[in-house]
């Protein structure tokens, strides 16, 4: 068996030529997008500015929709999706994957461990992750939300045992703060750019896939072990828990949809600004006070 | 004196008067209570549960539902620009087939929610539109669900669900766009047949 150095000597360019391609990728799209959509979307800029009332103008932006506009130019789309065909392409892979391979193993994963089990497990893969959590509420200033996290992490890593259960939630009120880097990005003013759909990772844009991969290499698992196969292991699993905790969501997006691409391009991104624009409003809450 | 009391008298005359007016424009979270109970009770009663009595059941909650659901508007949002283009008989048939789709979607989905109770959180009012926002109960995981209204003489009616962010409308929107431009109205029309054909075909299975 090879020590750890040796593994290093052994097999160091491909692992860094994925490194720097994979950032090289991010880097190459996430500039791509500053030119393409640097704009918000036409939900906010329709915003009026009324000064009175800014906490809760940003909550309005459902309301100031130009969805009454009789004027052709306001129609015009709120994503730019000009990779679709690739997008589709992988969308259709995504989805045979989703019934040939995640579905079977989903079924036995459910089969074999209790729902309980499953929610503890899931439970303990959030809590390693608390770091990327407040890291990011930090970078938004959300100094109160990063201070949650925290005490979330404590009380659930030692009342909790070691992040299986959620006793910071159950037992003190105190509600889970998901942020990540996409998400700072668009706090900060960064367009979300083009829209992408990954195979296997699944929906994203430019802007989140870069923010997904700066928390990769900010998540704790990367740093106790060198191994990718670790790392790729622990993402599966977490995702695979994920599923059968939520086992109806795909197949419902299809269902209740006639394309069911765009349904959920359209559900990905509308979700995303959402939570980035939930930010806005705390923050205008926050300086009012 | 007497022009003091007259003024009196004048003033509480247009209080008065003002009352009724008031009282005759509800406010929309004071709208959408009823219509949301009343199908929430249908749901909840078992004597129209199951697949046997799916069309009664179905065909109660919409009688309900065209009252506090502006469908006609969401036809119309959902078809964007193209609602010009198409004449008066076409028109009808799209909103036929889009109610149809709506309610093999959002109540059919509501039909697949246990714990069968609404939470009446906040109401939010700016102008002729509002937005309420109400919590449902999945197996003890609240879901926030926000009904954006449009006032129209007088009356408050839903035009959209925004769940988490996500708009119904909208994505409705944005699918029949990308259908639109592939297929046109002819085709759009089309596939929300099959769809909604499927929607029945898949009970008697």
């Amino acid at each position: 068996m090879l020590n750890n150095f040796e593994r290093i000597r052994v097999c160091p360019d491909i692992l860094i030529i994925m490194r720097y391609g994979i950032l090289f990728l991010a880097g190459f799209f996430l500039l791509a997008s500053w030119g393409c959509a640097q704009r918000q979307p036409v939900i906010t800029a329709n915003a009026p500015s009324l000064e009175a009332d800014q906490g809760q103008e940003n909550e309005f932006d459902l309301l100031s929709d130009d969805f009454f506009s009789d004027d052709p130019s306001a129609h015009e789309p709120v994503y730019y999706d000009p990779l679709e065909p690739m997008n589709r392409v992988f969308f259709e892979f995504n989805d045979k994957l989703y019934f040939w391979v995640l579905k079977p193993v989903n079924t036995v994963y459910s089969a074999i461990l209790p729902l309980d089990f499953r929610y503890c497990i899931g439970n303990f893969f959030t809590n390693l992750s608390a770091p990327v959590r407040m890291v990011n509420n930090l970078l938004q200033g959300k100094f109160s939300d990063a201070g949650i996290v925290l005490s979330r992490f404590l009380i659930n890593s030692t009342l909790g045992v070691y992040g299986l259960g959620d006793p910071a939630l159950v037992d003190f009120g105190l509600e889970a703060k998901p942020e990540d880097f996409g998400q700072t990005l668009g706090v900060w003013g960064v367009g979300e750019g083009v829209y992408l759909c990954w195979p296997i990772i699944g929906p994203s844009n430019a802007r989140d896939s870069l923010g997904f991969a700066v928390d990769v290499y900010s998540h704790p698992v990367v740093y106790v072990n060198d191994d990718m196969m670790v790392s790729t292991a622990y993402y599966s699993e977490n995702k695979i828990n994920l599923l059968s905790l939520n086992p109806e969501a795909y197949e419902d997006l299809k269902k209740y949809s006639l394309d069911p691409y765009v349904s959920m391009r359209q559900v990905y991104l509308d979700y995303r600004r959402n939570k980035i624009r939930d930010k806005e409003v705390t923050q205008n809450v926050v300086d009012e006070l | 004196m007497s022009v003091k009391r007259f003024f009196i008298i004048t003033f509480c005359f247009f209080l008065c008067s003002g009352l009724p007016v008031a009282l005759a424009s509800l406010g929309p979270a004071d709208e959408l209570k009823p219509t949301l109970n009343k199908i929430i009770d249908i749901l909840s009663d078992s004597n129209l549960a199951g697949k046997e009595h799916k069309e009664e059941r179905r065909a109660k909650i919409m009688a309900i539902a065209v009252k506090g659901f502006d469908f006609p508007e969401m036809a119309k949002l959902v078809l964007g620009t193209t609602w010009n283009n198409i004449d008066q008989q076409q028109q009808n048939h799209f909103e036929e087939l889009f109610t149809k789709l709506l309610e093999n979607t959002y109540i059919g989905k509501l039909e697949s929610y246990s714990g069968q109770e609404v939470k009446f959180e906040e109401e939010r009012i700016k102008g002729d539109k509002a937005k309420v926002s109400t919590v449902i109960d999945n197996n003890g995981i609240a879901i926030p669900v926000h009904y954006v209204m449009l006032q129209k003489e007088s009356s408050w009616k839903v035009y959209d669900i925004n769940i988490e962010g996500v708009s119904l409308v909208r994505n409705f929107r944005e699918q029949f766009k990308s259908i639109l431009r592939k297929e046109q109205f002819a085709g759009l029309v089309k596939v929300l047949e099959e769809k909604n054909a499927s929607f029945s075909t898949e009970d008697i299975e």
